[in-house]
């Protein structure tokens, strides 16, 4: 009984520090962030998207701005991502989605890349001119036997 | 055809005795369900059992959660490394942590740790007549002492899970930064850009939770529930343990399942 | 059983005197049959009604049953809290008051397991008397205590079925303690009763209740009427 006081004081920090650590996990870790960062949506066409996943990270020069919020078809059955992408980045109109691969196995993302002229920023809704599609080992090595075949 | 018969019969009994079970477990969640709103409020008590559940289990749940992690960090890096996928160590920690090893271990330690002596506390009150004396002074047992205690474990395992994941995070640090050599800003970033939080953290928070009220019954019941002698409640005990334990692994394959990974 | 009158409920082991204290108690229900307090159907009452006729009952149980988390005052004060709503600094008080009634003096910051067995007993004790009830139920208030405090807390039964007009239920198997206070014995027998005044119960020829009172129990009563007429004349 004693106690009771130092014990109150204990309980509490205890409380403190768990919503602490839940905090950092939901705001550091989870990336939850609260009405600042808007976000746009911009589409981007491939033609082919290999393991390209939603939630996978759109990247400028390795700078995370946005990730794949949706993957589905457009109306000539071509892979179709959309992107949802801070708002306050100003990417260029000619601007290049690529889809990259972290690593030699790693997670696929989106690199964004190129353009700079002074034709304006992509807005909400609007889509890439220019896409490049996924790299696959799976044709890089069958072009790489189709050349040796030729060149024999 | 005796033999089968009465083979069928047991089956009949048992099942019955198991229906029943369940019924009188639920009865005695709806009553402690009931018993929420009512008053007084015994804040003091709910602070004590917080102390005795969530407190006295902070050492325990920090020190596994960095060892747990040390080994997550040494055994994945191995395996990453063959694949020259280092920089994923980040996102598999993460992700393995923050949606099946946080809640799932915490929930399990928990039930160990704090579960067990409730159930153990309650049933000993039981067999010296403590929760009779409260109930012939008009207090109801279950208002008194289950509620509290029972409420304590269900805010103390978000909270004990958030610590583990944090240590364990920290843990997988020490061993893939400092040991393996790996670049701690890619390890982080690495686990930021997979986690997310809807998905990660919410399903992390909301299996904790339930583990938390799960245990909370359970350890409850078995205590209000057991044969009034040392021999009862050591049998009360051990059942919270396996219980609590069994109903948390199932709670977690469904939660995971229907939440859609 | 008649209002304000001390009962004894007598009985070897396993003939269900303290499960007959239960049931009075509400704790329990009976098997068959009907237990009734003050007019009160208890059998029919949830537990919630139960508990409003609890408030006139205070118990006494065999070990005491006070909570071991909490110190003496915090147990004995627990009804008043509970139901009065009382401020701890009156409680304190009236707390006091009723510990020193039985015989103790500033044990209220002690835990329980602090307590010796017979220290035990009587704040158990006043734990059972301090919201003034109007029935006291004590299971084998006797056992495993030394004949002093057997005599005092005997003296206290006694001293509350005066003063205040307690009716007192008590259950034991220690027959000359506990002989001299009844005003009603009752006999529990493998599910038979025999209920009479000690005097007729003594004077009985039913060899059950010969056989359980045995010799000395027998020429205990015949010496407490010899005494009780003469103090009569």
């Amino acid at each position: 009984m004693q106690n009771h006081a130092t014990r109150d004081v204990i309980v509490g920090l205890f409380v403190l520090v768990g919503l602490a650590t839940l905090a950092y996990l939901s705001l550091q870790v989870g990336g939850i962030e609260f009405g600042a960062a808007k976000q746009i949506e911009l589409h981007a066409t491939f033609d082919d998207i290999g393991g390209l996943s939603v939630r996978a990270p759109v990247r400028i020069g390795g700078v995370k701005i946005g990730q794949v919020s949706a993957i589905g078809l457009d109306e000539e059955l071509r892979p179709k991502v959309t992107l949802a992408v801070d708002a306050d980045v100003a990417i260029p109109v000619d601007a290049e989605a690529a889809i990259r691969t972290a690593g030699l196995l790693g997670d696929q993302f989106i690199a964004v890349e190129g353009g700079g002229a002074e034709d304006g920023t992509l807005a909400d809704g609007e889509s890439f001119g220019m896409t490049v599609s996924a790299f696959s080992i799976d044709k890089l090595v069958g072009q790489f036997i189709h050349n040796a075949g030729v060149s024999d | 055809m005796n033999a089968l018969i009465g083979w069928i019969a047991e089956l009949g009994a048992q099942t019955l005795a198991q229906v029943e079970g369940l019924g009188r477990v639920a009865r005695f969640g709806g009553h402690l369900v009931a018993a929420i709103p009512r008053r007084p409020t015994r804040f003091g008590f709910f602070v004590r059992a917080l102390f005795d559940a969530g407190v006295l289990s902070v050492a325990l749940i920090c020190l596994s959660g960095f060892t747990v992690g040390m080994v997550l960090g040494l055994q994945l890096y191995t395996t990453l490394t063959r694949f020259g996928a280092e920089e994923g160590l980040g996102a598999v920690v993460g992700l393995s942590l923050v949606r099946e090893l946080g809640p799932v271990l915490t929930g399990l330690l928990v039930t160990g740790r704090a579960g067990s002596a409730i159930t153990a506390e309650i049933g000993a009150m039981k067999s010296t007549e403590q929760l009779d004396g409260l109930r012939m002074m008009a207090i109801d047992p279950v208002h008194f002492v289950a509620l509290p205690r029972a409420l304590a474990l269900s805010i103390a395992m978000p909270l004990l899970n958030g610590l583990f994941i944090v240590f364990a995070i920290a843990g997988a640090y020490g061993v893939g930064v400092w040991r393996q050599g790996l670049d701690g800003g890619v390890y982080l970033s690495g686990l930021e850009d997979a986690v997310l939080f809807g998905d990660d953290v919410g399903q992390s928070l909301l299996k904790s939770l339930i583990f938390g009220l799960l245990l909370g019954l359970i350890s409850t019941y078995k205590g209000h529930s057991c044969d009034p002698d040392a021999a009862g409640v050591a049998r009360a005990t051990t059942s919270t343990v396996v219980t609590a334990s069994v109903c948390i692994l199932l709670a977690d394959y469904v939660i995971t399942a229907l939440w859609g990974v | 059983m008649q209002k304000g009158e001390i009962h004894l409920l007598l009985g070897g082991s396993g003939t269900g005197k303290s499960t007959l204290l239960r049931m009075i108690g509400g704790l329990q229900r009976p098997d068959s049959g009907e237990v009734r307090v003050a007019g009160n159907l208890l059998s029919e009452k949830s537990e919630r009604e139960l508990g409003e006729i609890r408030k006139q009952i205070g118990m006494l149980f065999q070990n005491g049953a006070l909570l071991d988390s909490m110190t003496v005052l915090e147990n004995v004060g627990l009804p008043l809290r509970e139901h009065l709503r009382k401020p701890w600094s009156e409680i304190a008080t009236q707390v006091a008051r009723v510990l020193k009634s039985v015989g103790l003096d500033g044990v209220e910051g002690l835990l329980p397991r602090e307590l010796s067995g017979g220290m035990l007993r009587r704040v158990a004790f006043a734990r059972a008397i301090v919201m003034e009830p109007e029935i006291l139920l004590c299971d084998e208030p006797f056992s495993g205590l030394d004949p002093v405090n057997v005599s005092r807390i005997e003296d206290l039964l006694v001293e509350l079925n005066r003063s205040l007009g307690l009716t007192i239920v008590v259950t034991s198997h220690h027959m000359a303690s506990s002989l001299r206070m009844a005003h009603q014995m009752i006999l529990l027998r493998r599910g038979t009763c025999i209920a009479g005044s000690p005097e007729t119960l003594a004077s009985s020829d039913d060899p059950e209740v010969t056989d359980f009172l045995g010799e000395d129990g027998r020429s205990y009563l015949a010496r407490l009427h010899e005494l009780r007429a003469g103090g009569g004349a």
